[in-house]
């Protein structure tokens, strides 16, 4: 598909009755082998990701519009529990992402700031909760909210903040904030540290220049640092929310799901009907959750293009 | 007024780095600390955070009781091979990647990237029949392959970040000197990528040393359970041992750390090299 311009080339400078610049001739066969050499050594990572993510797509996609695709649909969109499931899934989202933001910035402005010492270790620490494995956070969390035995409960009412015990897992009220506090937990220090990056970018001459004219520190955050990071904003946010939206382990291992549903979102859904072995039921909702991430997918193409050519050229 | 003003804005940074700390730490302190705590201590109520009695009972259960040693030993190798997989691939599309321009460079320079789009769970269905179909469910190496669907996106990029910001004129240098462009890649660009390459290597590895979901629907023994699906196991019985699944959540955890910090400006030089720049 892709080597055609690159054949045509070297086949237009073979031919013996081609007349002109012998010099030009050979550069655009060093160009025509540049092509194959880079082509073949890209092809191996390529065929591997079309076996890995292509095919396996079509074949949910062939799967979902299926007969029995099709019926899935039709029971998927009688069940009364899956308008619970997309509601939980944009609750799910967007406290997770908004909670992560503000933390995150909380965190990079305040390793920013002037009165700030020893930056480089306190950035470490609070990296920490990024590397840890999902399932072992998903774990501790579970014991910290723990009803009767977890420190949660505990320190909030020794605060004087709540005066009963919460249910954090087993309130089907609460069980879904509860699990966004967990997810912003472990990726607010990836929104830390791309705020951090761009933070850093700010010219120092700006903000002098701002101070000398009288602008306070508010007044400095307002319109120099904030607009300074806005569109570092767009790519943690863009990045942020897929990764709520295809976000599995934190809540399998701490509820899978429950209480009775209550904390379902759309990849807890296609692993149950996974487990069950309902084949075209994880299809249709394979199909639904592909359909969403392909919209953020496009804006993320679009983002990350202008920075590829940074690097290309 | 301005003195007092500079202390406000001084004692407000202080007390935002404490309840920073707090939040960051005191999920990790309640996981070591309950590690070390003897069974009756851990069903006390009220709760404590620091152990009255420190045990180790905990800890040797879980290396001589439980099926841990065997879960991570799974995972090292799994990790591993998946890393040195990942790392053959990319090494070449991110070579090529960045120093030859051809016609459908970029296509497919975004089409590698788009794979860390997609869903894992959407994949879970037909990776778990291709496994099938090739007859290693239930074995480490098809564990290890479903692995390159998260790894090779980004550690493409990375590798890809980290060629391009080596000087072309190293090589053609060498190749003045009488070399091929294999062997200026092999003597010259390599040795100085190193650190980038073993730093996606280390990416590699972590996400591979994470991974639930697939290793959750590809293996079933326990010859080829890895360590974090073998740390549900202790939580999902009768019986919820904490004090155990804590001690097995600290053994998982703390090699990741260890590299993590050894690591940790290569890490963050190349994961926000795909977002922000500088």
């Amino acid at each position: 598909m892709s080597d055609k311009p690159s054949r045509s080339l070297t086949m237009s400078t073979r031919g013996p009755q081609m007349s002109g610049d012998p010099r030009r001739t050979n550069a655009s066969r060093a160009a025509g082998r540049r092509a194959r050499v880079g082509l073949g050594l890209t092809m191996p990572a390529v065929i591997l990701m079309v076996v890995l993510t292509v095919i396996p797509i079509f074949s949910v996609l062939t799967r979902a519009v299926s007969t029995d695709g099709r019926l899935a649909f039709g029971r998927l969109l009688d069940s009364p529990s899956f308008g619970q499931v997309l509601t939980n899934t944009v609750i799910w989202t967007l406290v997770s992402v908004a909670g992560a933001v503000l933390v995150g910035y909380a965190a990079a402005l305040l390793l920013h700031s002037r009165h700030m010492r020893l930056t480089g270790i306190w950035r470490s620490v609070f990296m920490i909760p990024w590397i840890i494995p999902n399932v072992v956070g998903a774990t501790i969390w579970q014991w910290n909210f723990s009803i009767d035995y977890g420190l949660a409960n505990r320190v909030l009412q020794d605060f004087g903040i709540i005066s009963a015990p919460i249910g954090w897992l087993s309130d089907p009220t609460v069980v879904l904030y509860a699990l966004a506090i967990v997810q912003i937990w472990f990726t607010a220090p990836f929104a830390m540290l791309l705020v951090s990056a761009a933070l850093a970018a700010i010219p120092v001459e700006r903000v002098e220049a701002a101070r000398l004219d009288g602008a306070g520190g508010l007044k400095i955050l307002r319109y120099i640092t904030l607009p300074a990071i806005r569109s570092t904003t767009g790519i943690a946010m863009l990045t942020l929310v897929v990764w709520a939206l295809n976000s599995f382990t934190i809540i399998w291992v701490a509820t899978a799901g429950g209480p009775a549903g209550s904390s379902t979102i759309l990849p807890i859904l296609i692993y149950q009907a996974f487990q069950v072995g309902d084949a075209a039921m994880v299809s249709a909702v394979a199909l639904i959750q592909l359909a969403v991430s392909m919209v953020f997918a496009v804006i993320y193409v679009r983002a990350i293009r202008s920075d590829m050519d940074e690097v290309t050229t | 007024m301005r003195t007092s003003s500079r202390s406000a804005a001084f004692l407000a940074t202080w007390v935002g780095l404490a309840a920073l700390v707090v939040w960051t730490l005191g999920p990790i302190a309640v996981m070591v600390f309950t590690s070390f705590k003897p069974r009756e201590e851990i069903f006390q109520t009220p709760p404590t955070l620091v152990p009255e009695r420190w045990t180790l009972d905990n800890y040797a259960y879980v290396f001589a009781h439980s099926s841990m040693p065997q879960a991570l030993l799974n995972s090292v190798i799994v990790a591993l091979l998946a890393t040195f997989i990942t790392l053959i691939f990319c090494t070449s599309a991110g070579y090529a990647l960045a120093r030859y321009r051809f016609p459908a460079s970029r296509p497919l320079a975004l089409f590698l990237l788009l794979g860390q789009m997609v869903p894992i769970t959407v994949l879970l269905l037909p990776l778990y029949q291709l496994v099938n179909s090739m007859g290693m469910l239930d074995t480490l190496v098809g564990l290890a392959i479903t692995h390159l669907v998260i790894t090779v996106p980004l550690v493409t990029w990375m590798l890809r970040n980290q060629f391009a910001s080596i000087p072309v004129e190293l090589e053609e240098a060498a190749q003045l000197d009488g070399g091929s462009r294999f062997d200026a890649v092999m003597y010259v660009t390599l040795p100085v990528a190193a650190p980038g390459i073993a730093a996606a290597g280390m990416y590699a590895f972590l996400q591979s040393w994470h991974e639930f979901v697939l290793a959750s629907v590809v293996t079933s023994s326990l010859a080829s359970r890895t360590a974090p699906v073998a740390l549900t196991y202790f939580t999902s019985e009768f019986l919820v041992d904490w004090g155990s699944s804590m001690a097995a959540s600290v053994v998982l955890t703390v090699p990741v750390v260890i590299v993590f910090i050894a690591l940790q400006k290569y890490f963050v030089r190349g994961l926000t090299s795909g977002g922000v720049k500088g």
